[in-house]
């Protein structure tokens, strides 16, 4: 005979069983409707796209593999190399100078009266950072999780190799 | 197996059913509807005769099975406990015509016959419209009776349903190719090039210069070069900048141009797809937009996302206002760049208390993403922790492999997931006439002919005054379907995935491609937040290029597959023809 503890255990345990199973029936109920509906039709090529980038990555971390080239001094797919700095040179289409095309962003800046050579008031670091918080474009991005003020920016400094400054730059 | 009406899989139903039916029409089900009880707010529904019904098996009297049937034609309460025993089947097979049962407490018909769950379209329509009434949803836009809800009704203002036309392929007749040889420069490969033959190489790749620090310009131009509605809108002359120049009154000479990034794109163009090979200098582009986005012209880190929606803008605001038509991006009315990647997005708040679903729509130009909160670096299931009573937060895929991978699907479903407004953020119910905690939903009512993903990998923490880079792989596939994402989808799932035309659904022609699409251009940011590169790789013609500024390579899939991407480009696989609504249109 059990006493009246080990029946109450006895009991719960029962009920818990009960429950439990009532869940899993629920959630089988629900993935056969999804099934016989066709409503997870693209299983089978989710999968696919995942081990295959998992193959991919592999493949890439692989040392062996030559992976891709990533300075600039390599031969372009048309057979040519191209200078680290842009040689075309062209008219300024503000001021009429030519300017080396890659140097032409410091001098537009230049040019145009923009930037921080040609700010007087606030600071460059100020501006910037407002800009870059506070963003409100008629067509901005929906941001399901935007709590917060700050947007998502990723800056392109100096590309990777080069040398020179992130400065202004004077013209030739 | 399975048919569709109306874009609904309606499986095929077993021969007990089928005959069912025959007999006694769809009245049955019908007749249920009365003891459909539900538990708002949006509870799942129940088959009671009476709201307080204790339901026992007739023949054990056992009423704590997980399964128990109530035969439909006599409605006898019989439980089914395999492997043990079943006297929903013992009644089944002691008196025929009674083998049709109902789950009472999931509202699913079962076969009692062939021991599996049947499903059939009217008896979900009834258990639909049990829930709808309960839920006594009216949508936020219109006042309107309890029969019309956020199921069927509300449909975004910008949304008009137009008749889908068959394609019909068009070549020009002799008299045609006359006037088009006369009216056109051919196009000529100008490459020399030796190692790979200039025919094998497709139109309009092209390297850009990088102007000082453009890379940001030049890997959004890249793969705005290759959408192919964009490209084709161009290159098919749609915007013709002699012709927009001139009719707006321009002087002739660069200075005195009036300023239009449609023209500047159009230049762009006709520049890249001319066959010319040697690299491109977007110089032009780069002085009208930093004249159209004063704030952001300087010489210093710029972000590609950024340049991306500002250029958007600057094509919206640019081109010619036709007052006829719709302003507002949600439509796409209003210019190519809102045509292209304008969708829409609708958002259910839902009171908790009461059940009532406030509905809203909004455009979208593309969709950011966020990665999951960070977890621990195990690769094991984080869902030790839940992030709020509604939701776990579990970042591992069905495949053992993959876990603590981040996924873009994850990233969509986490953006799509019904979200709990805790305390500290009710939300004021319209019926309660006071605030209250309720659940908010996200999903998607238009997609955009090309989706771009922007994935938020900055990080700035105001507390710590600071900011970071995410470098955290995100898995993204190269075909993708959105139709979990739909608002249709989402919707159903609310309602159990019942067979019901929700709202979103598109009642004509198979929608089955419309939702999938293919990726085509990826962005991707290599360094430190504040001195990194972007380059973009582009699939063309099933191969894949890396567009770094001035140098274009071929590169393996895997390399594109591995790589960290910033933004990703897809594009519909089928894009259908809507019937012009021009008068003059044949």
């Amino acid at each position: 005979m059990s006493g009246p503890n080990e029946d109450n255990t006895q009991l719960s345990s029962h009920f818990l069983g009960d429950l439990l199973d009532s869940i899993i029936v629920d959630v089988a109920s629900e993935c056969h409707r999804i099934a016989k509906l066709g409503l997870d039709h693209n299983l089978e090529e989710e999968e696919k796209e995942l081990r295959l980038s998992a193959q991919a990555r592999a493949r890439v971390a692989d040392p062996s593999n030559s992976g891709e080239t990533n300075n600039k001094y390599v031969v372009d797919i048309f057979g040519r190399t191209h200078p680290s700095v842009a040689s075309e040179i062209f008219e300024c289409m503000n001021c009429g100078k030519s300017i080396v095309a890659g140097r032409f962003a410091p001098h537009l800046e230049n040019c145009m009266g923009k930037g921080r050579k040609a700010r007087r008031k606030v600071t460059r670091s100020s501006t910037a950072a407002q800009n870059r918080y506070s963003r409100g474009s008629p067509v901005s991005t929906y941001s399901p999780y935007s709590n917060s003020t700050s947007t998502n920016r990723l800056s392109n400094g100096t590309p990777v190799g080069e040398e020179y400054s992130n400065g202004t730059y004077e013209e030739p | 197996m399975s048919s569709k009406i109306n874009g609904q899989v309606s499986p095929q139903p077993c021969p007990h059913l089928v005959d069912f039916r025959s007999r006694n029409g769809s009245k049955p089900f019908r007749a249920l509807q009365d003891c459909i009880r539900v538990k708002p707010p949006g509870g799942r529904a129940a088959i009671r005769r009476e709201p307080s019904e204790v339901p026992r098996c007739s023949t054990c009297e056992e009423s704590s099975r997980p399964r128990l049937y109530a035969c439909v034609a006599c409605a006898a309460v019989s439980c089914h406990a395999p492997p043990l025993h079943s006297h929903a089947s013992a009644h089944a097979l002691s008196i025929p015509g009674h083998e049709i049962a109902v789950d009472v407490d999931r509202a699913e018909i079962f076969c009692c016959a062939c021991r599996d769950q049947v499903y059939d379209r009217d008896f979900d329509a009834a258990v639909v419209l049990a829930q709808t009434i309960t839920a006594t949803a009216t949508t936020s836009t219109s006042g309107s009776t309890a029969m019309q809800c956020n199921v069927t009704g509300s449909q975004p203002e910008n949304l008009r349903k137009r008749r889908r036309v068959d394609y019909r392929p068009w070549a020009p007749d002799s008299r045609e190719h006359v006037i088009i040889g006369n009216h056109s420069i051919p196009l000529h490969d100008a490459t020399n090039a030796s190692l790979i033959s200039s025919t094998e190489l497709p139109w309009g790749l092209r390297g850009l210069n990088n102007l000082g620090n453009t890379c940001f310009m030049n890997s959004v131009l890249q793969a705005l070069l290759h959408t192919p509605p964009l490209r084709d809108y161009f290159l098919s002359d749609r915007h013709n900048r002699y012709y927009c120049q001139q009719k707006n009154g321009a002087i002739n000479g660069t200075k005195n141009s009036r300023l239009c990034l449609a023209c500047d794109m159009d230049a762009m163009f006709s520049a890249v797809f001319s066959g010319d090979r040697t690299p491109y200098s977007p110089a032009k582009f780069l002085y009208s937009w930093w004249q159209h986005a004063a704030n952001l012209a300087s010489y210093e880190q710029q972000d590609a996302h950024e340049f991306f929606i500002s250029m958007l803008d600057g094509i919206h605001e640019k081109v010619e206002k036709d007052k006829r038509k719709s302003q507002s991006p949600g439509s796409g009315d209003c210019c190519i760049a809102h045509r292209i990647f304008s969708g829409i997005l609708r958002s259910d708040v839902m009171c908790l208390a009461c059940g009532f679903t406030s509905t809203t729509y909004d455009p979208c130009v593309d969709f950011s993403l966020d990665f999951e909160p960070n977890q621990g670096g195990s690769g094991k299931s984080s869902s030790a922790k839940s992030h709020n009573s509604c939701s776990v937060e579990v970042d591992c895929m069905g495949s053992n492999q993959n876990c603590g991978i981040s996924t873009l699907k994850s990233c969509l479903e986490r953006f799509t997931r019904a979200e709990r407004l805790g305390s500290d953020q009710k939300f004021f119910c319209q019926k309660c006439q006071v605030r209250q905690e309720s659940l908010k939903q996200m999903s998607i009512r238009k997609l955009p002919l090309v989706s771009c993903f922007h994935v938020k990998r900055f990080e700035h923490s105001s507390i710590r005054k600071m900011s970071r880079k995410v470098d955290r792989y995100l898995q993204f596939p190269f075909s993708l379907d959105m139709a979990p994402y739909l608002s249709s989808s989402i919707l159903r799932s609310r309602f159990g995935n019942r067979i019901f035309p929700f709202d979103g659904d598109d009642q004509d022609a198979s929608n089955e491609l419309s939702s999938e699409f293919e990726l085509f251009a990826v962005v991707t940011h290599t360094g430190r937040l504040d001195a990194g590169h972007y380059v973009t790789y582009l699939r063309l013609s099933n191969q894949w290029y890396k567009c770094d500024d001035a140098w274009i390579t071929r590169v393996n899939e895997s390399i594109v597959r591995a790589a960290q991407g910033y933004m990703m480009f897809y594009v519909q696989k089928m894009l259908y023809y809507k019937a012009s609504e021009k008068q003059d249109a044949s």
